[in-house]
């Protein structure tokens, strides 16, 4: 899965010890999210596509990450952080709102759908947004700014986060539930933990993470 | 008839001499001769040989603590220095030789059992210098957090105690005219009773101590866990000062007490694990994070060792 903690999947533990029947569910139902929308019309989940590629870029080799879905299987589900800037709409208006305005601005610039544009381009419209540079009347209000750190940025990176793919990446054993973790010491590692390969123990570090339940 | 009186008066003298000497003579042998038979007295007495075994019992029990608590401890720091695994095949040992004593009704030492219960003070000795310097090459070396979470000190005393008692009981059951090695002449001048005592009375102390610690860490966030932070430490306190004097009832009852609290804390902590998330089906996990099971018993050992202690001193010819 990855050259730092070579061999090691997380769903490996998906029926040993480590997780129990919430955990599966939990996680099963994140994998098996549709790839299409299903709350989001089909030009928003585009440009939210496109946008989620620029922030969280994806390693080639491997099945991506559908970022995009899992944002939309959110606003599904109507699950909300609790808590949003004074100045903003609720999850579900905002994420639908912000993503036609970010496509009108490529629009007013370049003529072409944000999806369409190049990635300089893309990151070029992204940059005015966080700046707060951007006036389109789309944005009926919005402040740009704030919808691009407190909605976009952080929606996006926690729903990459949120999947056992990038869990199994950075060497992450998944929610500890209900098995946590007993060597706490520096350098310890429980045999349910992945190992870091290191320059002289590349072939032990997969040995093990063959091991982890 | 001056000289001749003189030499008369000198008869006299020499015959009254002699007869004051015979009179001391005849008393060094028949309170030799005394002595001796107090000593078989003792050696036969039932007391004695129930007492040791007992204190052959209590050793067990202490060990039994010591080799379950150090295998789920030692396994949690992955056996990181081969060194780990010794507490486990000594008090393994130790466990297989007091039951042997246990059994064991014939009087005299056991060479096995002895030399075990001297391997098991050596490991404990080396046990806790170990620990030390595990907790002293860790980051903030005496800091509250290392005491918390390294290497834990009183551990390893537990199976020094183990082996002192072990090799008490094994005296106990010597034949006491037999000279020697420095704890048995230890162990003649104050007499075992009293050396029993002192061991598992201070060990009570320590232990108590070391729940103490614990049980802090722990924020007695269970108001049972104020009480081995109690009784026991009356316990130890009223045995000791039992050594002063004869048995006491009191110190007999709260030795009693301090057992059934050993036992009761199997429970305790058994309800600690179940309390931690996925409960015993977790136990993989909740018998290393939550409180550690095999150690309230060391409680029941030592104070097992006190009543022998107690038991010893009742018998009155352990002088």
């Amino acid at each position: 899965m990855s050259e730092r903690y070579p061999g090691y999947d997380v769903l490996a533990k998906r029926t040993g010890p480590s997780w129990n029947a919430q955990t599966r569910r939990v996680v099963d139902q994140r994998l098996a999210v549709p790839r299409e929308p299903r709350f989001l019309s089909a030009s928003e989940f585009e440009t939210l596509d496109a946008i989620a590629s620029r922030v969280t870029p994806q390693p080639a080799g491997r099945p991506p990450i559908p970022v995009a879905a899992l944002i939309d299987d959110r606003l599904l589900r109507g699950r909300q952080d609790g808590f949003r800037g004074a100045a903003m709409p609720r999850e579900a208006e905002a994420w639908p709102r912000g993503l036609r305005a970010i496509d009108a601005e490529a629009r007013a610039q370049y003529g072409l759908a944000f999806h369409t544009l190049s990635g300089e381009r893309q990151d070029a419209i992204l940059r005015r947004v966080a700046a707060g540079d951007a006036h389109h009347q789309a944005w009926r209000g919005m402040p740009p700014a704030t919808f691009f750190t407190q909605r976009l940025l952080s929606d996006i990176v926690q729903a990459y986060w949120s999947h056992p793919t990038a869990w199994s990446e950075i060497g992450w054993g998944g929610p500890a539930s209900p098995r946590g973790y007993v060597r706490m010491g520096y350098d310890r590692r429980d045999p349910w933990e992945a190992a870091e390969a290191r320059a002289d123990n590349g072939v032990q570090a997969r040995r093990d993470n063959r091991r982890v339940r | 008839m001056r000289p001749a009186a003189r030499l008369s008066d000198q008869n006299a003298a020499v015959l009254a001499l002699r007869d004051e000497l015979d009179r001391l003579d005849a008393l060094i042998r028949n309170r030799t001769i005394r002595n001796r038979a107090a000593v078989d007295l003792c050696q036969n007495d039932p007391g004695r040989m129930r007492a040791a075994r007992r204190l052959n019992g209590a050793t067990g029990v202490l060990a039994a603590s010591v080799l379950l608590d150090s295998a789920v401890e030692h396994y949690r720091g992955s056996f990181a220095n081969p060194a780990m695994i010794l507490p486990l095949i000594v008090s393994s040992m130790t466990i297989g030789v007091s039951a042997h004593g246990f059994i064991d009704k014939r009087p005299g030492a056991h060479r096995i059992r002895g030399l075990t219960y001297g391997a098991a003070m050596v490991t404990g000795l080396f046990g806790a210098g170990f620990h030390v310097y595990n907790l002293l090459k860790r980051p903030g070396a005496l800091s509250l957090q290392n005491l918390f979470y390294g290497a834990p000190l009183g551990a390893p005393m537990a199976l020094l105690l183990a082996g002192l008692l072990g090799s008490a009981a094994e005296r106990t059951r010597n034949d006491p005219a037999i000279r020697g090695r420095i704890g048995r002449r230890i162990g003649r001048r104050i007499g075992m009773g009293r050396l029993v005592g002192l061991v598992s009375g201070l060990g009570l102390l320590g232990t108590s101590a070391e729940a103490g610690l614990l049980h802090f860490r722990g924020a007695f966030h269970n108001p049972a866990m104020f009480a081995p932070v109690t009784i026991p430490p009356v316990g130890g306190a009223l045995l000791l000062n039992s050594l002063r004097g004869r048995g006491g009832w009191m110190s007999r009852l709260w030795l009693r007490l301090t057992a059934a609290l050993g036992l009761a804390g199997i429970g305790f902590h058994a309800w600690g694990v179940h309390r931690n998330m996925g409960g015993w089906r977790n136990w993989r996990q909740n018998l290393l994070n939550g409180p550690p099971v095999p150690a309230p018993p060391s409680f029941l050992g030592l104070s097992l060792a006190g009543i022998a202690a107690l038991d010893l001193l009742d018998l009155r010819c352990d002088e």
